[in-house]
Order: structure tokens, then C-alpha cells, then sequence
């Protein structure tokens, strides 16, 4: 049911992939300049500290270890599904999924206690990008996870399992842009 | 990727032909993975958008031109309503209009076909594509009807007017204008990554990277460029509607945000989006001068590397369009230079293009007529911006109907002419039939003319210092004058002469769809592969053990070698 | 299908990358315990530099080891790379061009009042908490009006209609009909009164039978700040009071 042109691969780059990587360049860009304009405007702005003093660390810090401990899972994924593994792999990407469950439930558990304390996302410019940033983040933590959903359940009957690799770098990406939000929303205080 | 490879494609490819016909029926215009049917869905949702922002352009002229009037087939204009017909006529333009039908509908038409592949890598993407960019439209058109009326802050939508509803008194219209812009960037986000993957990796056996076809190269690069420079934009808009919809601060001035952080994502994007759709148009002037002239474009390496250097240079002067409104004026120094230096690589580019009609065997068919109309008309634009980008010359011109006659002898050669340039040529093509020669050059002639007598009064008006966005000028007593009106009754008057022939081109469409000359495979004795086809193509573009390849460039026109002055690509020699 | 990873891959992928993945996934978590720890260990030493380095100097470690080892780009192809410098220059070239204006709060004959305001607010509020009334709050300000600079204020938002002297001759306002109020003028303070001037930076020109032209703006300022304003628009009045 595909087309010729699917199969073809001038590059010698499968296109799935070369896909993958063009959508992260894209998202690259629009993370970057969101957290461009939070970072100009935090240094110029020194009295947020006040504000930045109230995120969770540690709860934030749980949430890198979970999202790290996800992409490794995401990884040996794909390492099941290259040796042709489909169920491995589907039982690994399952892993991911509940790591995502993971991220997303401490996250609306953080959040409940930050906005029942007052801090909402008018609070103040801090908070504003605090929500923004991260909650960007998390559409994208859920868009991955029901994709990576219909990829698992693909690779469990053996089949597309090229497609594990593919969602497994877009949740690197995730995890990626994770790793910078920690320290800019959390430590830097 | 020989026989067997060919072999294992057959396979799947009748696997393909025995369930998968595609939809039949209604369902076929409407639910199709075909690129070449999301094609025609593109060019006639852009078309009909064009209907739509023409038709604001006359009833804001006519409100200029005549004020007070009551506009036929509108009514008086209020000052709200100014601001939303002025506002929503540049969106629908640059969003609706030019990049679907320029990017989305020639590149989904074209790249496929051009490169020998039965279709776009990813088919269902690109349907999911124009399923979303449909669903901005609507919400755009939308936003026009619900209460308060449109969004009227300009289509650079500036902080804080267009952040507080107390300001810009339409606060559902802001909101639904910026949801639409946001998806449509999702929707082109998404068609980019298809056409830049098929062109990178679904070529013809032998198509080596300079074999394709410049317009589809170009059209490539303008999705690149598009891709990297939309992210900031992206992320502004985010913010943007938090401060509508929410109350949050992030331009508000008074609680720590910066409305000058708006203008710079707006126009970090802003500026590359003027090349990412110069380029097609570049595209395809070349493509139909070098069938027209019978001769080989003079430097594709040249055209395709200077395309690049554009390309690259566009994130380097943004901030021109921001020289007054506050930004440190070190940095003004900074995007003069690099503004005035962007001009060189463009210039490269027609210098290219008049270098292969040199000496060229010139056939002046309809769609010649376009591409040679673009070329003089995209130059007067591009040289009145030298005056703009000079800052200190800015400081007079900003917010100046000069700003504007610039943008539109730039936009208008890219839109509109470039339009019908690509659609005059590929008609024959797309619907198996020719377009009548008469009836393309008297709608060609119709639409130029009047269009510099449009914009020419229009530079004078900003030279007096005529301001932009003003809904009536009887309120300056020194823009006010007899003739100042004079200058804005012609324009208007050509605006409507200009719209009247329109009609020719309608007319011209229908005629030849129904009763045109059979077009047969090649009309127009060009190279490139969408010409070896049928008209219009199959689905799948070509039987599948016919699938082409390709021994040669786009251009081999008039080689010694040959009888013919046309050496199609696919030949093997 | 795995075939076709075979086929159309520079052979690579299968043999050569099996880097040990358990490795690199615990280097990440010591990494990672150690940008936690940093701050605790800049604060007691007071060296804010530890902070920094172990939270954004790791944050740059880790990611690449997640880009290099988890997404394979050791082994991919140099487009990949090309593609993703590319983007990560774009956004460096984005802030470049736009910290002058926006990071920076004065430069070359210019200065950010909003901006230095709001610092200044922030850092007198000093601990100001969200915790207390935020619920209650008007969307528009948090502020300490401790802080709040009414003449700063003046000059941002009416001085180009009214001038900068209060006289009414304000460049944009040259044009408007009818013209900006003249402060300096005795005639208008006979008919006007504190309530009255109040409502119309609050509500608007048409709120107190005026021009449309003056525009509301009680969106950004709370009650204390309004009477601050009027107060500074009244030091305008010639006659003193």
C-alpha cells in the first residue's frame, strides 16, 4: 500500500528517519526560541529569583531521573527491535509509556500544589513562562506517548518495528529538552 | 537498485493496485492521499482565499479613495472594520493565498512528478497536512463573523494592542485570527518535512542532485528555511494568546514583559518568510524562461548556491522592519549593512535569469509573458527596499504607503504573477488541456498594467508622507489635498479595472477545462519529467514498469548533439 | 521490513554502534546526581560558579551524551549534524540579535523605564509573596507600590499626547481633535476635580464626557497607583493646587 517512492533512498538514509530528524530541527527552533526569550528576559530580571524560589526541586529532579530511566528503556527498545524482537521491544516501549505516565502524574501533582499556593500563570512573568515552558514541554511528553502507543502495539504483532527507532529518537528529543529545562526552571534559583 | 529492486516494487505495487485504487466516487476530491489531488485542493482553497482578500482590498480602497462611501457589496466602513479588512487582507495573502498556492499546491503537484516518484513519501501526512491547513482557513474566515468582528492590530499583531481586548475591541476575532495563523505553521511545518524527505530520498534512479529541477530545489530550500525560522514565531504566538486568553504578562510592559520581544519573534520569522516565498517564484521563472527561451539556464549551480546564500542571509536583517521602534540603534547599524548585502545575492539571481534569455530562441507563450512580468516587476520592488533598508532613510519612510508600494511590487510579482505563471504553464498539464493564447494575454496585459498604476501613486502618496493604517485621511489636513485624493482615486479606479479582468481569467479557466485543445503529453517541448507522462497523470504518475530514469539535467535544450532543440530527461540518448 | 533498514543504510547501523547502552545510562545518572548536589555545595561554599557549571555545564554533557549514544548521531550520516547545528545556530543567532533590546534595559540613548521599574518594584516588594491574595488580585499588577513611579508612568503613556511638561502639545497629539488636555492651562483645573481625573485615565475620555481618543487605561494600574498619577498630573497645575 505504500508508494514507490517510500521504499526508494537516494541518501541511503531511510526516510522515516531523515523525517524524524527535520521534525527535530524544526522543534529545536521553537523550544530554542521560547527558552531564548525566557533566558534574556530572567537575566534581565533579577527579582524573579523571589518567584524562582518556589518550583520543587526535588519533585523536578524526579522527573529528570524518570525521564532519563524512559530513554534508556526507549533505547533498548530499539535494540530489541533491531534483532528483529517485536514483543521485547513492544514490553520495553510499554516501559517508556509508563515512564511518561510517571512524568506527567508528578507533574500534576507539582502543579496542583503550586497553583493551590497561589502561584498561577498570571502570578507573575516568572510563572508565566514556568507554565508555558514546561507545559509545552508536556504536550509534547503526550503526543509521544500515544504515538509511541500505536508503535508498540504495531511491534508487538512484528510488525513496522523500524518505526521503534523512530520514536525512540523523538523521545531522546524530549528528554533533551528536559535536561535544559531542569536546571533553567529549577536549579537556577 | 536494479532488477530486483524493481522487481520487489512491482510486488508492492500490485499488492497497491488490486485494494487500493484509491477512494472512489465524492471521496476521491475529498479524502484522497494523492498528491496530486491535495494539490488541487490547495490551489483552489488558495484561490478562493484570493476571491476573498481581493475583495477587501477593493472595499478598503474604495473607503481611501472615497470616504464615507457606501462601498457596493459592503456598506460604509466603520474605523473598526478598516482595521480588520486591512488586517485580515495582508494575512490571507501571505498565509492563504501565497504560500499554499506557490509551496503547498505547485510543490505537492510538482516535486513528485519532476523527480520520477509515484508520489510524496509520506501520502497520509500530507493529507493530514491539508485537513489542518483547511481547518485554520475556516477558523480565519470565522473569526471575520463572531462578536466584535475581526482582529484589526495589523497582521504583525503588536503587543499590546493586540494583547488586551480592552485595546483592539475584538477580543474572540484576535484569538481566533492567531489559532489560525499557529495551525496553518503547523500544517506548512508539517508539508515541509514531506516535500524536503521526497526530495531528498524518492528520486529517479539517476537523478543525482543537480538533475532536479530548479523549482522544485527552490521550493525545497523554502521549506527549510521556512522550518528553522517559524520555531520563535511559534513560541511568540504561545504567548501571545496567554496574554489574550489568560491575563498572563509576558508583553506587558507594566508587569515585567517586553512588547519588543514580540516584534523581534515576529519578525525573526517575519523576514525569512519573504524568501520562502520568493523562491518558488524564482522557481518557477526560471523553469518556464529556460522551455521558452530553448536554452539552458546559465548557471543552475550558480542560481542554486545564491538561492542558498539568500536563504542564509534572510536571518540577518530582520530588525529592519523594527529601525524606529526602539531598538538599540547599534543594532540598526548592524541590519543596515546586512540588509543592503542581501540585495547582491538577489540580484545575482535575475542576473542569472536575463542570462539565459540572452541569445534564447524566445517563444512569448501566456506563461512567458508572467515570468518576464515578474522579473521587471519584482526589480522596481526590489530596489525601492535599498531605500528602506538604508535606516537612516527609514526613519522618514517607516509606516509610509512607500513601505507598502515596496511590499507590494515584491508580494504581488510573487503571489499573483508567480501564480498565474506556474498555473498558465502546468494547466495543460494538471487538466489535459491547453488555455486559450488570447484570452491569457488579454487577462496578462489587464492584471499588469493596472497594477502599476496602483502601486506607483502609491510610492508618491508615502513620499508626502501618507502614514499606513489610517482609515481616512480627511482627518490630516496635510494628506488631505486634491492631489493626494487625485493619486488615491487612480489607484483605486486601476484597483477595479485590474479586479474586472479577472473575469477573463475565470472565463479562460472554464472555457479551456471544457472545450480546451487536447494538451497531449508535451505541449510546450519541455524536459523535465512531469512532461512524459499522460495528461493529467494517472494515479501513481506513471504505469509501474514504466517508472522513469534519468541520464541528464532539466535543461539540455538546444544541444549540438541532437536534431530536436529538447532533450527530455528520461531519454535514454 | 527490517530489510529495508539493511538496504538503504550505509551498513553501519547494524554492525558498529553496539555501544553499551546500561553504561551510558549510568553515567547519565551520576551526572545527573551531581547537578542536584551543585547547588548545595555553591551555597555552602558560596561560590556561584559551582551552580552554574554543574547545572548547565552537565545539562550540555548529558544531552550529548543522549544525542551522540541514544539517538545514534555518532553514526549517522553528516546531514544529521548539519542539520541539527543549523537549527541550534538559528537560535543562537535569534538571541544575539535580540538580547540588545530585550535582555539589556539601556543602551545607546535609550532606556527600558518599564523594565528598570519592574526591578526595582521587584527587588523593593522584596519577599512579596504569591502566597497571600493572589487568588484575589486583579489579573493586571503584582506590585509593591512601594516602588511605583508615577512620573516614570507620565512619561511612558501620556507625555506623547499631553507633552512632556504637561502643556497639552504632545507630538502625537498635534493632530487630534479635540486636542490633549493642557495641565498647564488654569482654566482646566477650574472645571476639574481629583475624582474626575481619576476616571478618565481609568475609564477613558468618553467616561467623562470627553474624546474617544483618550484611551482607558485603568487595565494597568491598581487604585493606589491611579491616585498617585493624579497626584503627579496636579503638579502640573500653575496655580499650585
Amino acid at each position: 500500500m505504500k508508494p514507490i517512492a517510500t521504499t526508494r533512498s537516494a541518501t541511503g538514509v531511510p526516510t522515516g528517519r531523515l523525517a524524524v530528524w527535520w521534525l527535530l530541527a524544526s522543534e529545536v527552533v521553537i523550544f530554542g526560541g521560547l527558552l531564548g526569550s525566557y533566558l534574556m528576559m530572567r537575566l534581565g530580571h533579577p527579582e524573579w529569583a523571589d518567584a524562582a524560589m518556589h518550583t520543587n526541586t526535588w519533585l523536578g529532579a524526579t522527573n529528570t531521573f524518570v525521564l532519563l530511566t524512559s530513554s534508556f528503556t526507549a533505547v533498548l527498545a530499539h535494540q530489541a527491535a533491531e534483532k528483529g524482537d517485536g514483543k521485547k521491544a513492544a514490553g520495553l516501549l510499554v516501559l517508556t509509556i509508563g515512564g511518561a505516565l510517571t512524568f506527567l502524574a508528578i507533574k500534576s501533582f507539582e502543579w496542583y500544589t503550586e497553583i493551590s499556593h497561589g502561584y498561577t500563570i498570571t502570578a507573575n512573568n516568572f510563572w508565566s513562562f514556568y507554565y508555558t515552558a514546561a507545559g509545552l514541554h508536556a504536550l509534547h511528553v503526550i503526543a509521544g506517548a500515544i504515538i509511541m502507543g500505536f508503535i508498540a502495539w504495531d511491534a508487538f504483532r512484528g510488525k513496522e518495528l523500524q518505526r521503534v527507532e523512530l520514536i525512540g529518537i523523538y523521545w531522546h528529543f524530549v528528554d533533551v529538552v528536559w535536561i535544559f529545562l531542569f536546571p533553567l526552571l529549577y536549579i537556577a534559583k | 537498485m536494479s532488477d530486483t529492486a524493481v522487481a520487489v516494487q512491482h510486488d508492492e505495487r500490485h499488492a497497491h493496485d488490486d485494494h487500493h485504487h484509491g477512494p472512489q466516487g465524492i471521496l476521491k476530491y475529498l479524502w484522497s492521499t494523492d498528491h496530486k489531488v491535495i494539490a488541487m485542493q490547495y490551489l483552489f482553497t488558495g484561490m478562493f482565499m484570493a476571491v476573498i482578500g481581493g475583495f477587501m482590498a477593493y472595499v478598503f480602497r474604495m473607503q481611501l479613495a472615497f470616504p464615507g462611501i457606501s462601498v457596493p457589496g459592503f456598506g460604509q466602513v466603520s474605523p473598526g472594520e478598516y482595521n480588520a479588512l486591512v488586517t485580515n487582507h495582508g494575512t490571507i495573502m501571505i498565509f492563504w493565498v501565497a504560500m499554499p498556492v506557490l509551496i503547498a499546491a505547485f510543490g505537492n503537484y510538482l516535486i513528485p512528478l519532476m523527480i520520477g516518484a509515484d508520489d510524496m513519501v509520506f501520502p497520509k501526512i500530507n493529507r493530514l497536512s491539508f485537513q489542518i491547513f483547511l481547518l485554520s482557513a475556516l477558523i480565519l474566515l470565522a473569526s471575520l463573523f463572531v462578536q466584535g468582528g475581526g482582529f484589526g492590530g495589523a497582521w504583525t499583531a503588536y503587543p499590546p494592542l493586540s494583547a488586551v481586548g480592552e485595546y483592539n475591541q475584538t477580543e474572540l476575532g484576535s484569538s481566533l485570527w492567531l489559532i489560525a495563523v499557529a495551525l496553518e505553521f503547523v500544517a506548512f511545518l508539517l508539508g515541509g518535512i514531506n516535500f524536503i524527505t521526497t526530495l531528498m530520498n524518492a528520486r529517479a534512479p539517476g537523478m543525482k542532485a543537480y538533475d532536479i529541477p530548479l523549482v522544485a530545489w527552490m521550493i525545497v530550500i523554502a521549506s527549510i528555511l521556512f522550518m528553522l525560522s517559524v520555531g520563535p514565531l511559534i513560541a511568540g504566538a504561545v504567548m501571545l494568546l496567554f496574554d489574550q486568553t489568560l491575563g498572563t504578562g509576558f508583553y506587558d510592559p507594566a508587569r515585567g514583559g517586553d512588547p519588543i520581544l514580540w516584534q523581534h519573534l515576529f519578525w525573526f520569522f517575519g523576514h525569512p518568510e519573504v524568501y520562502v516565498v520568493l523562491l518558488p517564484a524564482i522557481g518557477i521563472t526560471i523553469d518556464i524562461i529556460a522551455t521558452f527561451s530553448r536554452k539552458k539556464v546559465f548557471g543552475y549551480k550558480m542560481m542554486l548556491y545564491t538561492a542558498v546564500a539568500t536563504g542564509v542571509l534572510s536571518f540577518f536583517v530582520w530588525a529592519h522592519h523594527q529601525f524606529v521602534a526602539g531598538i538599540d540603534p547599534r543594532m540598526a547599524n548592524v541590519f543596515t549593512v546586512t540588509t543592503l548585502l542581501i540585495s547582491v545575492p538577489i540580484a545575482e539571481l535575475l542576473f542569472v535569469i536575463i542570462a539565459t534569455l540572452y541569445g534564447g530562441s524566445i517563444r512569448l507563450t501566456t506563461p512567458m509573458l508572467w515570468a518576464l512580468a515578474f522579473m521587471a516587476e519584482f526589480l522596481l520592488g526590489g530596489v525601492t527596499g535599498i531605500f528602506l533598508g538604508a535606516s537612516g532613510a527609514d526613519i522618514y519612510f517607516h509606516d509610509t504607503y512607500f513601505v507598502l508600494a515596496h511590499f507590494h511590487y515584491t508580494f504581488f510579482p510573487i503571489a499573483i504573477i508567480g501564480s498565474f505563471a506556474a498555473f498558465t504553464y502546468w494547466f495543460p498539464k494538471m487538466f489535459g488541456k491547453m488555455m486559450d493564447e488570447r484570452l491569457g494575454k488579454i487577462h496578462f496585459w489587464g492584471t499588469v498594467i493596472p497594477f502599476n498604476f496602483i502601486f506607483i501613486p502609491l510610492f508618491v502618496l508615502g513620499m508626502g508622507g501618507q502614514h499606513r493604517r489610517i482609515y481616512n485621511y480627511q482627518h490630516f489636513p496635510e494628506l488631505a489635498s486634491a492631489e493626494m485624493y487625485n493619486l488615491r482615486e487612480m489607484a483605486t479606479y486601476a484597483l477595479l479595472v485590474m479586479l474586472a479582468f479577472q473575469l477573463v481569467f475565470f472565463f479562460n479557466c472554464i472555457k479551456s477545462w471544457m472545450n480546451g485543445k487536447a494538451a497531449g503529453r508535451n505541449p510546450w517541448q519541455s524536459n523535465t519529467l512531469e512532461w512524459t507522462t499522460e495528461s493529467p497523470p494517472p494515479h501513481g504518475n506513471w504505469p509501474v514498469d514504466e517508472m522513469p530514469n534519468v541520464y541528464r539535467g532539466p535543461y539540455e535544450y538546444a544541444h549540438p548533439d541532437r536534431e530536436e532543440d529538447y532533450w527530455p530527461q528520461n531519454e535514454p540518448s | 521490513m527490517s530489510d529495508e533498514n539493511n538496504r538503504n543504510d550505509d551498513g553501519q547501523h547494524d554492525d558498529d554502534h553496539h555501544v553499551n547502552y546500561t553504561k551510558i545510562y549510568v553515567t547519565l545518572l551520576i551526572l545527573f546526581a551531581i547537578s542536584v548536589m551543585g547547588p548545595f555545595i555553591g551555597e555552602i561554599t558560596g561560590i556561584a560558579l559551582i551552580t552554574l557549571v554543574t547545572a548547565f555545564g552537565i545539562a550540555l554533557v548529558k544531552a550529548n551524551l543522549v544525542i551522540q549514544n541514544f539517538m545514534h548521531l555518532r553514526w549517522e550520516k553528516k546531514i544529521m549534524k548539519w542539520m541539527l547545528t543549523s537549527s541550534l545556530v538559528v537560535v543562537a543567532l535569534f538571541v544575539a540579535g535580540v538580547a540588545p533590546d530585550v535582555y539589556n534595559h539601556e543602551g545607546d540613548n535609550w532606556e527600558n523605564l518599564a523594565a528598570k521599574a519592574a526591578v526595582e518594584r521587584g527587588i523593593a516588594g522584596g519577599e512579596h509573596d504569591a502566597e497571600e491574595d493572589h487568588a484575589e488580585e486583579e489579573p493586571a499588577v503584582e506590585v509593591a507600590t512601594a516602588g511605583f513611579n508615577a512620573a516614570g508612568s507620565y512619561v511612558m503613556i501620556c507625555a506623547a499626547c499631553h507633552g512632556a511638561e504637561g502643556a497639552g502639545d504632545g507630538a502625537a497629539g498635534a493632530l487630534l481633535d479635540p486636542s490633549p488636555a493642557n495641565f498647564t492651562d488654569p482654566t482646566f483645573w477650574s472645571t476639574r476635580d481629583d475624582a474626575r481625573i481619576k476616571t478618565a485615565i481609568r475609564d477613558g475620555g468618553v467616561s467623562v464626557g470627553g474624546s474617544a481618543l483618550m484611551a482607558p487605561w485603568g487595565a494597568l494600574y491598581d487604585d493606589e497607583q491611579l491616585d498617585a498619577m493624579v497626584e503627579y498630573v496636579k503638579s502640573f497645575n500653575p496655580t499650585g493646587e
